[in-house]
């Protein structure tokens, strides 16, 4: 049967979500933008009709970043010669195309049609047969690509060559599953609002709303759903009953132990997750919730306010309090210090593609200022708590390490926590480990 | 994956018997490829073998915009039939005519999937009226049939010249 004109017209005003999501790609691998804001801007774009088409494009340009090295070891088969920079969009495309190919299912038909179609969408007409040429090869020669991406570790598990061998270095006995667990799909974690009821409680109405969920272990705070949801279907969460957060950086709030009364600094503070858990967790006397960025410093505000929760938001740099510090020292400081985000690449694929090796002596260099910053605003006694979504040792025991041997006054602090493994200081939890997040965390204790 | 070539109206080979499929091989698993890619080309929303020139009981269906939704119904039985709706229909086999047709607004129907499991499911709407478009094939029927004599004599006119032209 063949659809009627009007009705197939009315269908064919949408956008293609194959070019959406090839631009997505585009954004992230030419432009170097965050994968989730490039989409947030793109979904923003699509009307109202075809909301249904959002989850397409969103799996789609997940999907793409998470295999991009093996779906550019793929193309590179296939494809004669090198795109040129301005048809890095046609190549996005490209990949977008392999990816339904290998990982979704869908037609396969219908996929490569679909696929080779958006170029119109593009502007990009006459990458109509190359596409279609390329995508067709692909699929009768499905065992030549295999062994290509067998032969080269790259291409298998999808992380470019110098990630790979950094990870293999430090994690001789774990790499694999590292890897393995980076191009996972991660599950949806919560933070139950203890304020506003317990955990079982929430596990109540979660299975009232249909949605299947189970504690997790490690954390006295963590739901975690069997298959993620859109937010806004999470009864109260508009009202701040729940909040979305890993397991592993639930651990934060608990680890800094901070005491009713006591006064907190959260520093690098934004969006806020951990800030809201602080407050949660226990009545302070003030939380202090520092970032850099004014429009970071916006989005704290936000969280607390769904949360009902308030704290003292500053702008301010962390490595440098003189102009933002009221000379009142702290009981409890967190350091949730910016990093390389290696332990979080099942959630961000394009970590993978923006992150360079010369990223990493810059991202030391500004963990050592914040951690030399904040030290001399901690109490005596007081106890700071180093965080990081790492699993690179340079930007965790080993700055641990460093920082100590500058400030003699710093005593490690054993971690009351069983998850993860012990590392020379502070304990790491890997990649898919108990389901969560890679976290470093270590905590420093001045005498 | 080939894309087969479709008969046109008035073709006497669309007025054959189409027959049940007695087993789920690879050769109809292939068939079922071929006649996705067949859809998806032309574009339509749902294609019988008949029209491909292979008289057995199955056909392919997407109606999804995005293309990403192939039901395959082999050896399908329509169980149950509620309420009535005329949708405008056209047919991959009559090119360039489209008329409203009557059929049921909901049809219960049972079918073998490609790896020749049986299941059932409720069609309403469109997927109702293309699922009964494209078992009429299976039976010989072309959605042409429902209309008056006129129309019939005028669309087959037409349909004849198109094809001399062609020749």
């Amino acid at each position: 049967m063949k659809q009627a004109p009007q009705a197939a017209k009315r269908a064919g005003t949408r956008i293609n979500p194959r070019a959406l999501a090839a631009q997505v790609v585009d954004e992230v691998v030419v432009r170097a933008r965050y994968l989730d804001a490039a989409l947030t801007e793109t979904l923003a774009a699509l009307p109202r009709a075809q909301a249904r088409d959002a989850a397409l494009v969103q799996e789609m340009s997940y999907g793409t970043l998470r295999w991009f090295d093996q779906l550019a070891a793929i193309a590179a088969l296939f494809l004669d010669k090198p795109l040129k920079t301005k048809d890095q969009d046609v190549y996005a495309l490209l990949l977008v195309g392999l990816y339904q190919l290998r990982y979704m299912r869908v037609a396969r038909h219908a996929a490569v049609k679909e696929t080779v179609e958006a170029t119109a969408a593009l502007k990009k007409p006459w990458a109509k047969n190359l596409l279609n040429a390329c995508l067709r090869a692909s699929l009768r020669e499905e065992a030549r690509a295999q062994a290509a991406i067998t032969a080269s570790p790259e291409a298998a598990f999808s992380h470019p060559a110098w990630l790979l061998e950094e990870i293999k270095h430090h994690w001789p006995g774990n790499w694999a599953a590292i890897l393995v667990a980076n191009n996972e799909r991660p599950p949806l974690a919560l933070r139950v609002n203890r304020l506003h009821q317990s955990r079982d409680q929430y596990l109540a109405r979660l299975a009232q709303a249909g949605i299947a969920a189970s504690v997790h272990a490690c954390s006295e705070t963590a739901v975690v759903l069997d298959t993620p949801v859109a937010v806004s279907e999470l009864p109260g969460f508009a009202e701040g009953d729940v909040s979305v957060q890993d397991a592993a950086a639930q651990l934060a709030a608990t680890l800094l132990d901070a005491q009713p009364g006591e006064r907190v600094l959260d520093a690098c503070a934004a969006p806020g997750g951990k800030t809201g858990h602080l407050l949660e967790h226990s009545a302070l006397a003030e939380l202090v919730a520092l970032d850099r960025e004014p429009a970071r410093v916006k989005l704290i505000e936000e969280n607390l306010t769904r949360l009902g929760l308030s704290a003292k938001t500053v702008i301010g740099d962390a490595a440098n309090p003189a102009p933002w510090w009221d000379g009142r020292p702290f009981d409890r400081i967190l350091a949730d210090a910016p990093c390389s985000a290696t332990g979080v690449i099942r959630r961000h694929p394009d970590i993978k593609i923006r992150r360079r090796p010369e990223d990493l002596p810059r991202l030391v260099a500004t963990q050592e200022r914040i951690l030399d910053g904040l030290w001399p605003l901690l109490k005596p006694g007081g106890k700071l708590l180093y965080a990081t979504c790492s699993i690179l040792p340079v930007e965790n025991e080993n700055q641990m390490a460093a920082f100590r041997r500058r400030h003699p006054d710093a005593a490690e602090d054993v971690l009351p926590m069983s998850a993860g493994r012990a590392r020379a200081m502070g304990r790491q939890i890997l990649p898919g480990e108990a389901g969560m997040d890679g976290f470093y965390y270590a905590r420093l204790r001045k005498n | 994956m080939t894309i087969r070539r479709i008969l046109h109206y008035p073709d006497p080979r669309l007025r054959r018997q189409a027959n049940p499929v007695p087993e789920v091989t690879d050769d109809i698993r292939r068939l079922v490829d071929d006649m996705a890619e067949t859809m998806y080309d032309a574009p339509g929303i749902g294609l019988a073998a008949i029209q491909v020139n292979e008289p057995w009981r199955l056909i392919v269906i997407d109606i999804s915009q995005t293309r990403d939704r192939l039901q395959v119904f082999i050896n399908p039985e329509i169980l149950s039939r509620e309420g009535e709706q005329e949708l405008e229909e056209g047919c991959l086999s009559v090119p360039g005519i489209y008329e409203p047709v009557a059929r049921a607004h909901s049809i219960r129907a049972r079918a073998l999937n490609r790896d020749g499991q049986a299941f059932e499911i409720e069609a309403e709407h469109l997927l109702a009226s293309c699922i009964q478009h494209e078992i009429d094939h299976l039976d010989g029927k072309v959605f042409v049939d429902y209309l008056s004599r006129l129309k019939q004599s005028r669309i087959r006119k037409k349909l004849e010249k198109q094809q001399q032209l062609a020749m």
